[in-house]
């Protein structure tokens, strides 16, 4: 990302950028130019259907091969007699359950508490 | 210059490139003090303290499920929070924390009807106030105008800031709305999504700009004896951290707005209840960027004709995606014109 809001440091003996020599700026010019053409042409390829096509199949490869890899790596692990990732997952959902519930607990109560608090007075008996 | 200063020179300067990169992530970001108001699993609801709240209605900061809500303050004099406190809104931000596989079930319907809604309840608890603002960005732009479509009863403002609302001209819909592109591929292996591969295909939308041009801008500058070290490494830091996106969220996402264009089409369905933007009644910003590549503008602005608000208003300005809201541009440019906007919509 490009952030403006520059600053120069102090402590860099100045100038430190002497004047380019004329050739020198030819380069940059055309280095700068030669960089903008690849950008915009990557850009273009990246955004052609071949792309979008060949990043869904490598994408597909890419996950088929680490779920070989999960998969045996959880089953080392597993013969180990150790806890593996699903079991700590499956150990993070109950207390996701349970936090959910003591949620809506508590909407309750600040429900009712709502309600005794702003309700008519109760009729005497 | 003669060859061994240029020499010198060059020694130094690769010194203070790489020193830059490899600290980055030390860089201080999100420091503007804030409390607690309220958790839930992942998420949390924090509120910025201040000593002049000006404005009645509080104004509720949502971010994307994609990198962290940082970004709304992400450095001293370059942050967008602390700007508003300054103006005297009382400001809460809503942060989604950072799931993990166990988190996998947490569809779209979760994060608008349960986390939003319910930090919406507690904003307005916190701030002894019956109606409030939300602003949204990206990602959190869409779910927040999703929750402005199903409940409607507290919401008297509403910004969307880069929102991806129509995605059919989406640069993201070439890749994955295709029919060989299966969300489910990656949610069977990752039950959360790593935030490295969505920031990889992020990144790859623009793969000079973000690989190599980014930092051959910083040498240039480091060379030059230019200081952009504060504002380099925070926003490197900020780019960096990406959270997972949770399974079935990223699931639905693909598919719902991408696939089937859904949320445009009127046929997006959150728990059996359709989600019509034509039910958003709250005034209404909708903030573009020109050179946005991840929520172009087209697919942005088409929210003001579907919706029912009487006041509507359209913010075009130059910059990016992010750029937009960074910056001394920022500061002088849109940050200005939102306070004012909603400056003009926050008395009680």
């Amino acid at each position: 990302m490009d952030i403006s809001g520059k600053c120069v440091i102090a402590s860099y003996p100045q100038p430190m950028t002497p004047a380019a020599e004329p050739h020198e700026d030819s380069i940059r010019q055309l280095f700068k130019e030669s960089q903008d053409a690849f950008a915009a042409a990557t850009e273009r390829t990246v955004q052609r259907d071949a792309f979008g096509e060949l990043l869904a199949r490598v994408t597909e490869n890419v996950m088929g091969v680490t779920k070989i890899a999960f998969d045996v790596a959880d089953l080392i692990v597993r013969n180990l007699r150790l806890a593996g990732r699903a079991d700590i997952d499956r150990l993070g959902r109950q207390l996701a359950r349970t936090e959910d519930k003591l949620e809506l607990l508590l909407q309750e109560i600040e429900a009712l508490r709502a309600e005794t608090r702003d309700g008519p007075p109760a009729a005497a008996p | 210059m003669n060859p061994v200063a240029q020499l010198t020179r060059l020694g130094v300067a690769a010194n203070d490139f790489v020193n830059i990169l490899l600290t980055a992530d030390d860089a201080a970001i999100a420091v503007t003090p804030r409390d607690v108001v309220w958790t839930h699993r992942n998420t949390t609801l924090f509120r910025y303290r201040s000593q002049q709240r000006l404005h009645a209605v509080p104004l509720l900061l949502v971010f994307a499920l994609i990198n962290r809500p940082d970004i709304f303050d992400l450095q001293p004099g370059n942050s967008f929070v602390e700007h508003l406190l300054a103006e005297g809104f009382d400001v809460f931000l809503l942060d989604w924390g950072e799931p993990d596989d166990a988190d996998a079930d947490l569809g779209l319907d979760t994060f608008v009807l349960d986390e939003l809604h319910w930090a919406v309840r507690e904003t307005l608890r916190a701030a002894d106030a019956e109606e409030l603002s939300i602003l949204g960005w990206c990602i959190g732009g869409t779910l927040a105008a999703m929750y402005a479509a199903l409940e409607r009863d507290a919401l008297r403002n509403l910004i969307l800031l880069t929102t991806p609302i129509d995605t059919a001209s989406s640069r993201y819909s070439n890749w994955v709305a295709r029919d060989s592109f299966d969300a489910a591929t990656v949610t069977d292996v990752y039950p959360s999504v790593p935030g490295e591969l969505i920031d990889f295909a992020n990144k790859l939308l623009k793969p000079v700009t973000n690989y190599w041009t980014t930092y051959r801008r910083l040498w240039d500058d480091v060379y030059a004896g230019i200081d952009r070290r504060s504002a380099y490494q925070a926003m490197a830091r900020w780019v960096g951290d990406n959270p997972r996106f949770p399974g079935r969220a990223f699931r639905e996402w693909i598919d719902w707005m991408y696939k089937e264009n859904a949320l445009a089409r009127g046929r997006l369905r959150l728990r059996g209840r359709r989600v019509d933007l034509r039910r958003i009644e709250a005034n209404l910003l909708v903030v573009t960027a020109g050179a946005d590549h991840i929520a172009p503008r087209e697919g942005t602005v088409v929210v003001l004709d579907l919706v029912s608000s009487a006041d509507v208003t359209h913010f075009d300005r130059p910059g990016g995606h992010i750029g937009l809201m960074i910056g001394s541009n920022a500061r002088h440019g849109i940050w200005p014109d939102i306070v004012e906007w909603l400056a003009q919509r926050s008395a009680r």
